[in-house]
């Protein structure tokens, strides 16, 4: 009776949402697989397909933690696009290129600094646009010259805050009222603008920019990378202090109650206009201290390297559900993730279409997102 | 200044605002064709309740020949309203009659066409509602009016953004108003019922202590039982000092409890009295009560 009732329950699912108990079924053979490789069973199928396999557990947690370092990157981006969404209705497609501007100004003063005297100020602030040192010549490194990647860290935030703020005040304030695609329309305006200025100013060489001399400590036997050690700590301090300003602070609760009613907002006395400039400010300075730690943890920089983070970004914010600063934080997570450890299975070439699957059935069960409805609370 | 004016400006503007009555606008063309034949109700009511006699001495908020809507759509035509200090004044109205507007208008919500809105002596009508707010003035919209995503504190706190520092003495004294409020100080205001998160849109209002008190529909959506309680709040928001001006669909019970009523069609004000008067009154009870 019991069973035929759970069989009953279960063909009633399976026939209610086909798609999701087929994604159910993939997802349990794609872990039960895992386990089998982690365990190092291996049950042929076929002379070139088999169940199972070798896995180390070393190459496992390698890939989840170079997911949990992309994610960091998509999540600490993503922040900075969701309050941008949540207060201003606008989907803001220059973010790629203002992740990018943190990149090369940052980048600009961390080598001035790490390489003053070696070469250039102009081959060193252009970020080796010409000829001249190599990055290992400059020694851009947390090893070598700690101070210039500290030093970078901050002028990549303040840089993008003016270039945030000025874009604000150039383009998209004096168009606030006409609503979010004219918005959005001009922010792919603005995001083209960027990205072929700092082609023009920069070049549009991909080069290398960090020195890894010294970069990769033994530990216990796994090789640790002090650049991601760095991503990891910086992101995740910046991420806490976020949740702080946003629970805790006076300026952090306006901008939560801006982006849950801009209405009632105005009419408590909240400075609406202050809170969006801050909210820029913010975002801005996110957006750019990701595009720099971006580039600390591959070690090459290109002029359109926001540009494809974009996408990746605005499937993390999606998929968090948007509007939601800990949706963009775990949604980048997972995307992260779900792009490395996917490689297990699958080739290089494919494992971003692999984090966009995972974002479409995440979506098909929850359309609102992972934190959908919680709001930037 | 701010200190004579008042006091002054009663005595000066209400001879004028009662010349202004009838012969601008409409009122004067009825003046001048319409007969004694009962053609138009409104001059019989006007006639036996004086408008403007009724106002206190002491005139609050002072809206003269005003003028207002929404981009180019023009909604109030030359509506003249008073609050006294520490009135209870309520508009009712039909439908559409433009008494949310009204309220907009006082609180810098609407674009300005034409007329004055004097408070405690000074012209706000061109001003943005975050300064409005610093002259004392308070307003609770209709709908949406909490912060879902922030808690019930938090919503307080938001009520007294514009101070530098949260007044605890009045977050304690909107707890001791509304004691749910400080049972659930910490659940986020979007989770409550509806006439919890009432109390929660005029705690945060009440959190700088306002003279003036807007109130747009505050009984919208309540289950009927806590409709009176809500009234009754009010009246003891009201026994506290402060005016109030409301906004409601539930006129008869608004009209009961409040000091006077102004009587709204067409975005143009048609008659005022004391509330209980308006609701003897024939024509308005039948226009505008349901009989």
């Amino acid at each position: 009776m019991g069973v035929n009732e759970s069989l009953q329950r279960g063909r009633a699912a399976v026939r209610g949402k086909p798609f999701l108990f087929l994604a159910g079924v993939a997802g349990l053979v794609l872990l039960a697989d895992l386990l089998a490789r982690l365990a190092g069973v291996e049950v042929p199928i076929t002379a070139e397909r088999s169940f199972g396999g070798s896995l180390s557990a070393l190459r496992f947690g390698g890939l989840v933690w170079n997911g949990i370092v992309v994610g960091l990157i998509f999540g600490l981006a993503g922040i900075g696009l969701s309050m941008t969404y949540s207060i201003l209705n606008f989907a803001n497609f220059s973010h790629g290129d203002l992740v990018t501007t943190g990149a090369f100004t940052g980048w600009g003063a961390a080598l001035l600094i790490a390489g003053w005297g070696g070469s250039s100020a102009g081959h060193l602030l252009s970020v080796r646009a010409g000829s001249g040192a190599g990055p290992n010549a400059i020694g851009a490194s947390v090893v070598q010259s700690p101070l210039a990647i500290l030093v970078g860290v901050i002028v990549a935030a303040v840089a993008t805050v003016l270039v945030t703020v000025a874009a604000d005040r150039i383009v998209y304030k004096p168009m606030r009222d006409r609503g979010g695609i004219p918005l959005l329309i001009a922010s792919i305006g603005v995001a083209l603008a960027l990205r072929y200025s700092i082609q023009f100013v920069y070049g549009a060489r991909n080069r290398g920019v960090t020195a890894t001399e010294g970069v990769g400590v033994p530990f216990y036997g796994v090789s640790i990378d002090l650049h991601e050690i760095t991503l990891v700590i910086v992101a995740v301090g910046l991420m806490l202090g976020t949740h702080f300003l946003l629970q805790r602070t006076k300026l952090g609760k306006a901008m939560r109650a801006m982006a849950d009613n801009k209405d009632l907002a105005l009419v408590t006395g909240i400075p609406t206009e202050r809170v969006v400039t801050a909210t820029w400010v913010l975002g801005g300075a996110l957006a750019g201290v990701s595009g720099y730690l971006y580039v600390l943890e591959r070690g090459t920089i290109e002029f359109n390297l926001g540009w494809f983070l974009l996408l990746f970004i605005f499937a993390a914010v999606i998929l968090g559900g948007i509007g939601s600063i800990y949706g963009a934080i775990a949604g980048g997570l997972v995307i992260g993730l779900v792009h490395e450890v996917s490689l297990i299975w699958i080739s290089s070439d494919f494992n971003a279409a692999a984090a966009f699957v995972i974002m479409i059935l995440v979506l098909l069960y929850r359309p609102e997102g992972l934190f959908g409805g919680v709001t930037t609370a | 200044m701010s200190a004579e004016d008042p006091e002054d400006a009663p005595a000066e503007t209400i001879p004028d605002a009662e010349g202004d009555e009838v012969p601008s606008g409409d009122a004067a063309a009825e003046a001048g064709t319409g007969s004694d034949a009962g053609g138009a109700p409104d001059r019989d009511v006007d006639a036996e309740s004086d408008p403007l006699a009724k106002v206190p001495d002491d005139v609050l908020l002072q809206v003269r020949d005003l003028d207002a809507g929404y981009g180019d759509l023009q909604i109030l035509t030359d509506v003249d309203l008073d609050v006294g200090d520490g009135e209870y004044v309520t508009i009712v109205g039909p439908n559409g009659a433009g008494k949310s507007t009204v309220m907009k208008s006082v609180f810098g919500l609407t674009t300005y066409m034409g007329g004055t809105i004097t408070f405690d002596g000074t012209e706000i009508h061109e001003r943005a509602p975050e300064e409005i707010i610093h002259e004392g003035i308070s307003y609770v919209p209709q709908n949406e009016n909490v912060f879902d995503g922030l808690t019930v504190r938090e919503n307080l706190e938001m009520g007294a953004y514009i101070l530098d520092e949260v007044p605890e003495a009045q977050i304690e004294e909107i707890y001791d108003r509304f004691p749910v409020l400080r049972e659930r100080s910490d659940q986020k205001a979007g989770t409550m019922s509806g006439g919890q998160r009432q109390m929660v849109a005029m705690g945060r209002a009440l959190m700088l202590d306002p003279d003036l008190l807007l109130l747009d529909e505050p009984s919208a959506g309540l289950a009927p039982d806590l409709v009176q309680d809500m009234f009754d709040r009010i009246d003891r928001i009201n026994d506290d000092g402060t005016a109030i001006l409301m906004v409601e669909q539930n006129a008869k019970a608004a009209l009961r409890r409040c000091d006077r009523g102004y009587v709204l069609a067409n975005g143009e004000n048609s008659y005022t009295d004391t509330g209980d008067r308006l609701l003897a009154d024939e024509d308005v009870r039948q226009q505008f009560l349901g009989g």
